[in-house]
């Protein structure tokens, strides 16, 4: 059986990894290169680099993070964060990339999607949708999500299930959702919108935004909650709250179908 | 001293990964696009990402296929992953059927649309590609797959290990005589992809 991924993520700013509250106050937490190894050994099912102030900022240094990384772990990686030209995913998929998330640029320019999957394959290509929940819904009706970009600073007016739908109609691999609401909270994923978009679109959803314990990774994953593919979570493993292999042993007790923790063999 | 073993690029992705796995194991390694160094090659292994297509196409009836079909019949051992697995087929439906080497009995068929699977009292829709982690048996162990097409073996003794998605088992690695495919990604396997290229390396240096 296919098993969902447990993926943890790297946020970097200059060459290091940090992890940001609502992309806010960000607090430094290391090597990139370092936090990935110990991730790999410790058996993570993927690893995820982000690039977090790439829109707003702009900066070049992330591909050399990415070709530092790649030859340093046995498992996919995925990178994201200020692509906007396919010339970025290329620099990046020859950095070392298995995949790249674009997020900004598919919502200015949705022919890029298109694009690129015919180009690199569907399977190179996640278009990571970050969403923020509309209040002052009337009572009885099914909450709204909008579509954020430039991390989360910018409205779209993009309803967020249609743009996923889009997405993979144009040749989206994968979706990395993010909740901007539950963003660095610590307060579990947005399991409503996670659902809904995994039941939606025909290629896998990863839940990401607002872990902070081994129950919110289950919550995620498990069918009737958040029904996603693979569960992303960055700041309960960045501070040794808890390991890759504690989290896959907490959803093997209950009943989640992951791979099992590492075993140590000799390389 | 090991022999070197060559990594034949072929245009169908990216090698880093695959070479930096076998360095990893020991192995050293050259990469070429030249059909003369692959065909005096001792140890090949021809990985391959995407589908197949124009540029199998090409390979096939090229001098790269021509120089692959003789390492295979000199008997000396070769490798294929993901798609370079497949292309030691007879073929693929996809996109309106293309022509494997031939090399082994087979066709390679896209996963039926809408499978499901039972996961506890609930059904859940399984996605096309097949990615991410998956057992193989006899061993149970993990394995890294991307893919959507998977190679229906005519013969079953060719079959070394499957692995099962949704209503179809498929060969996730194959073995006769020299001759090693594997359907998973070892480069992306972690512990247990390094394990299997080792085996290979060492199994093919007797």
């Amino acid at each position: 059986m296919l098993k969902r991924r447990i993926i943890p993520c790297l946020d970097v700013k200059n060459g290091r990894v940090v992890k940001g509250v609502h992309f806010k106050g960000l607090r430094d937490t290391g090597d990139p290169v370092e936090a990935a190894r110990a991730y790999d050994r410790q058996g993570a099912d993927e690893i995820c680099l982000l690039d977090i102030t790439a829109t707003t900022e702009g900066r070049e240094n992330f591909v050399d993070v990415v070709r530092h990384v790649a030859p340093q772990i046995f498992c996919p990686l995925t990178v994201g964060g200020g692509i906007r030209r396919e010339d970025d995913v290329r620099r990046l998929l020859n950095a070392g990339a298995d995949k790249v998330a674009v997020n900004s640029a598919a919502v200015t320019s949705p022919p890029l999607i298109k694009r690129l999957a015919k180009r690199y394959g569907s399977q190179a290509i996640v278009v990571a949708v970050d969403v923020k929940r509309m209040d002052a819904l009337p009572r009885d009706e099914e909450p709204l999500y909008e579509v954020v970009i430039h991390g989360g600073t910018r409205s779209t007016g993009l309803e967020a299930l249609r743009w996923c739908e889009q997405v993979t109609e144009l040749g989206a691999g994968e979706i990395l959702l993010t909740s901007m609401d539950k963003d660095g909270t610590r307060d579990g994923y947005d399991l409503w919108i996670t659902r809904e978009v995994a039941r939606r679109v025909p290629v896998p959803v990863i839940a990401s935004g607002g872990v902070g314990s081994l129950e919110h990774l289950r919550q995620g994953l498990a069918l009737g909650e958040g029904e996603a593919d693979a569960a992303l979570a960055a700041s309960i493993f960045h501070f040794g709250l808890f390991t890759i292999a504690q989290a896959k042993q907490y959803l093997l007790e209950h009943g989640l179908p992951v791979r099992p923790p590492a075993t140590r063999h000799a390389a | 001293m090991a022999r070197e073993l060559t990594l034949v690029d072929s245009g169908l992705g990216n090698l880093a990964s695959v070479e930096r796995a076998l360095i990893q194991v020991g192995s050293a390694t050259q990469i070429t696009d030249d059909p003369d160094k692959v065909a005096t090659s001792r140890i090949v292994v021809f990985p391959g990402q995407g589908t197949f297509g124009k540029q199998t196409d090409n390979i096939v009836s090229g001098a790269m296929g021509e120089a692959m079909r003789m390492v295979i019949q000199r008997g000396d051992p070769f490798l294929g992953i993901c798609l370079g697995m497949q292309m030691l087929f007879e073929g693929s439906e996809e996109a309106g059927g293309h022509k494997g080497l031939g090399i082994l009995k087979g066709q390679c068929r896209r996963f039926p649309e809408s499978m499901t699977t039972a996961e506890g009292d609930r059904v859940r829709k399984l996605k096309i590609p097949h990615m991410g982690w998956n057992e193989v048996q006899p061993s149970g162990e993990h394995y890294y797959f991307v893919h959507s097409y998977y190679v229906d073996a005519a013969e079953s003794s060719d079959v070394m290990w499957s692995t099962t998605y949704g209503d179809i088992t498929f060969a996730s690695a194959i073995r006769r005589d020299n001759i090693y495919g594997c359907q998973f990604h070892p480069e992306k396997s972690q512990q247990s992809g390094l394990r299997f290229l080792r085996a290979f390396l060492l199994g093919s240096r007797q």
